[in-house]
């Protein structure tokens, strides 16, 4: 039938397809943040071609990555993570595979429209109205599916992974619903203020409880050692919950919102090092013993990469909310390499990792050539740990010529280099994206002769 | 069991909407500054047919935000005056901005003509080399237009009372500002102590801003920025503070080095006394002592130690 093959019940296929779909929309949307990376570099690449200016393809570059390649990669690594941890299967298959056509939906409209600049004009809450709606719905269908699977769940006890994916999923479409002021006209600073409630907490209580959940789950069964300790995961569930929330405003601290806004900012960012730091003793206390998995196990070795970078963004983040930090930092392009720290270092990571992890148990293929993976690994971390330095040390002289109150002509010319350095480490992240990508469909898609798949399968083994 | 579950449950929903109602709905309640009458005004200019109102969605649909911020800090000098929290009232959605990889264009109104701006829009290195502005010449010509109207507008009703304004740490707006004017005690208005600076600007100054300050010392050959010309009118407005600033600090990006580490404080306000007396534009400098005004009173200045010992082999 045709419906069942649009919208299958078969068991694992939403799965599947969320991370298939997340798969190909992550060369897209890294492939728009190199374009528009090159255009810094060389800003007369394209001329007369709005779809290509370097504002409509950041847009793009955000929202397909952020509510693409990240949102759907975690959703399909929670319906495939959830029934296992419950020993249930996903409450309805078929809902799962509506809620994944949608959400290609909505990526083609957000493709459709923000390249041609129908922006509602709000940084991380560009998508129009309609594609708000659409997204609203679908996070909704969701949690629902979640929600059911975890109510009929075989296992009474809920492991910690579950409590956060559940948190996510009650605290994101609220969190999405408030912060994009579709249909309310704020003024001006009230405005940026729920702005940046959204901006911070799409990270906070999407990104990083999601992604957390999914290394709580993927590093014991990897280094197949037991969690080291289910009180600590719960200190840092909680703390992420009690701090995350209100950090918002420290985008904004220079900016003449009211002043116990900025301080309650402040404080709760840097009390989020208490859950950062037990969330990572448990991850490393885990690991101990085990580091030498990483040599060959690749999915661990990319979850372990995410908990370093994890670490750094952690230390980081409360370092440069604080006052004097953030006077001297703020605008510059030190900013732009934290956010890439978090979202690409840490949370693109441990997706890969879930994805490599997951893919082969979800189809029962094996993957078409561990080289592949490896080079992916090593184009990813090099090019990203390029990409940092180069955009901290722009960041640094951008930083020293604003406090000098230099002419931004002057500093401008001094940090062309490091532009052209982000754009040829873009180009490394992007080349392992498109190797990954082959590589599943090498894997997925392309029927491999029996005899030699085994034979390929010893030889690698 | 399931008791926990429901315990947790709601102590997550609870926390979150504690959260939420105090970081996003307090603010909403108490926080409403009231217009202050200095934010952009967007009146569509009959004469012109431009819309800056329209302009201002063509600036957010391009996306110029991501690059310009529309803010200014304390810290930053040379984009005019400070923004207050009533001047964003009307101003939905929000430019604030988050990176400055361009200028921040909060009171860029009026720095440029719109000619210049237009141009710029077209093609931005044709008038700032080195510039990586995207090219926006595919906007049409009534977007451009608006575009540059809106532009024009930034800032405009925000009044600038001063037009050469110190740093804070050099007027009385700080507490540092405030103790370095208490220590000060060079009547710098005074004849007198500008013919203490006298000797302080021959030996330190002169060679590249020259006798008379008309920045045509010998070293103004060889300086690729040419030293100021203290004869313009531009530098008639300095106040004492401001010349103590610039003396103190230097002129960045150019030869001008800070005298701040040369000079004692003292010997800067006598400079800064003698900086002022510097003839104007097109003005006859009188050697002829008779016509000098006559001497008013003479305040004679508290000597430091210091200023009148050897640097060195003294001791």
């Amino acid at each position: 039938m045709f419906i069942d093959r649009l919208i299958s019940d078969k068991e694992g296929s939403a799965s599947r397809n969320f991370m298939l779909s997340a798969l190909f929309w992550s060369v897209i949307g890294m492939g728009s943040g190199l374009f528009a990376g090159l255009e810094f570099s060389m800003p007369d690449l394209v001329h007369n071609v709005p779809q290509l200016s370097m504002p409509h393809l950041r847009m793009m570059h955000v929202n397909v990555v952020a509510i693409g390649w990240l949102s759907m990669g975690y959703i399909g690594a929670m319906f495939y993570m959830i029934p296992s941890l419950t020993k249930s299967p996903l409450w309805s298959e078929r809902l799962g595979n509506t809620a994944m056509w949608g959400w290609n939906l909505l990526m083609v409209g957000a493709f459709c429209t923000l390249l041609n600049g129908y922006t509602e004009g709000r940084e991380y809450a560009e998508l129009g109205a309609v594609l708000d709606v659409i997204a609203v719905v679908l996070l909704v269908l969701v949690g629902l599916n979640v929600w059911q699977t975890v109510v009929n769940r075989k296992v009474r006890k809920l492991y910690v992974s579950l409590w956060y994916f559940l948190g996510a999923l009650f605290w994101f479409p609220l969190v999405y619903v408030i912060g994009q002021r579709t249909f309310v006209q704020l003024p001006g600073l009230n405005d940026a203020i729920v702005g940046w409630f959204y901006g911070h907490n799409i990270l906070g209580m999407w990104f990083t409880t999601v992604g957390v959940g999914m290394m709580y789950y993927l590093l014991p069964r990897l280094a197949n050692s037991p969690l080291y300790s289910h009180g600590l995961s719960l200190i840092g569930f909680w703390g992420i919950a009690l701090f995350y929330a209100p950090t918002g405003t420290h985008h904004i601290l220079q900016s003449p919102v009211p002043e116990w806004l900025k301080a309650i900012a402040i404080i709760s960012s840097i009390f989020l090092l208490v859950p950062v730091f037990t969330v990572l003793t448990n991850f490393f206390m885990t690991m101990k013993g085990k580091w030498q998995l990483v040599v060959t196990d690749l999915p661990l070795r990319f979850a372990v990469t995410s908990a370093i970078f994890y670490y750094i963004t952690c230390i980081q983040g409360p370092f440069q909310a604080t006052r004097w930090i953030n006077w001297y930092i703020h605008f510059t392009q030190w900013v732009v390499g934290h956010a890439h720290l978090a979202l690409l270092g840490t949370f693109s990571f441990i997706l890969t990792a879930a994805l490599y992890y997951g893919l082969p148990r979800l189809t029962g293929r094996k993957w078409y050539s561990h080289g592949l993976i490896r080079a992916h690994y090593w184009l990813k971390t090099l090019g990203f740990t390029i990409m940092m330095l180069s955009l901290t040390t722009a960041g640094l002289v951008q930083a020293a010529g604003w406090a000098m109150g230099i002419p931004v002509d002057q500093w401008g010319l001094q940090i062309r280099p490091y532009w052209a350095i982000r754009a040829f480490s873009g180009i490394m992240i992007l080349l392992g994206q498109v190797l990954f990508a082959y590589n599943a469909y090498r894997s997925f898609y392309t029927p491999v002769a029996e005899k030699e798949s085994k034979l390929a399968q010893e030889v690698k083994a | 069991m399931k008791s926990n579950f429901r315990q947790g449950a709601n102590a997550v929903i609870i926390t979150f909407f504690a959260i939420i109602g105090s970081t996003v709905l307090l603010p909403m309640v108490i926080f409403n500054p009231s217009p202050s009458g200095h934010g952009n005004q967007y009146e569509k200019n009959k004469l012109a047919q431009t819309d800056p109102a329209r302009g201002r969605q063509i600036y957010v649909r391009e996306g110029c935000f991501y690059c310009h911020t529309q803010f200014t800090r304390l810290q930053d000098r040379g984009y005019g005056p400070l923004v207050q929290a009533g001047d964003y009232v009307d101003e939905t959605p929000h430019v604030l901005g988050t990176a400055r990889t361009g200028p921040d264009l909060t009171n860029e109104g009026g720095r440029f003509p719109s000619e210049w701006q237009k141009a710029h829009l077209i093609n931005p290195r044709a008038l700032k080399p080195g510039s990586i502005m995207p090219s926006f010449s595919y906007l049409s010509d009534r977007d451009m237009n608006d575009l540059v109207a809106y532009i024009q507008t930034l800032g405009n009703r925000r009044k600038v009372t001063e037009l050469v304004e110190a740093p804070d740490e050099y007027t009385n707006k700080s507490t540092y500002g405030k103790e370095l004017l208490a220590r000060k005690h060079v009547d710098t208005k005074a004849d007198a102590s500008a013919n203490a600076g006298r000797g302080i600007y021959t030996q330190n100054c002169a060679a590249c801003h020259g006798l008379q300050g008309y920045g045509n010392g010998p070293n103004a050959l060889s300086l690729e920025k040419k030293p100021a010309n203290f004869t313009r009118p531009f530098y008639k407005q300095y106040s004492d503070e401001f010349w103590f600033y610039r003396v103190t600090e230097g002129v960045v990006g150019t030869r001008m080095p800070r005298f701040g580490e040369v000079l004692t404080e003292e010997q800067r306000w006598y400079l800064v006394a003698y900086l002022k007396t510097l003839p104007k534009e097109k003005e006859e400098v009188i050697d002829n002592v008779d016509q000098l005004n006559p001497v008013q009173q003479i305040k004679l200045p508290k000597l430091s130690h210091q200023q009148w010992e050897p640097a060195s082999g003294g001791e």
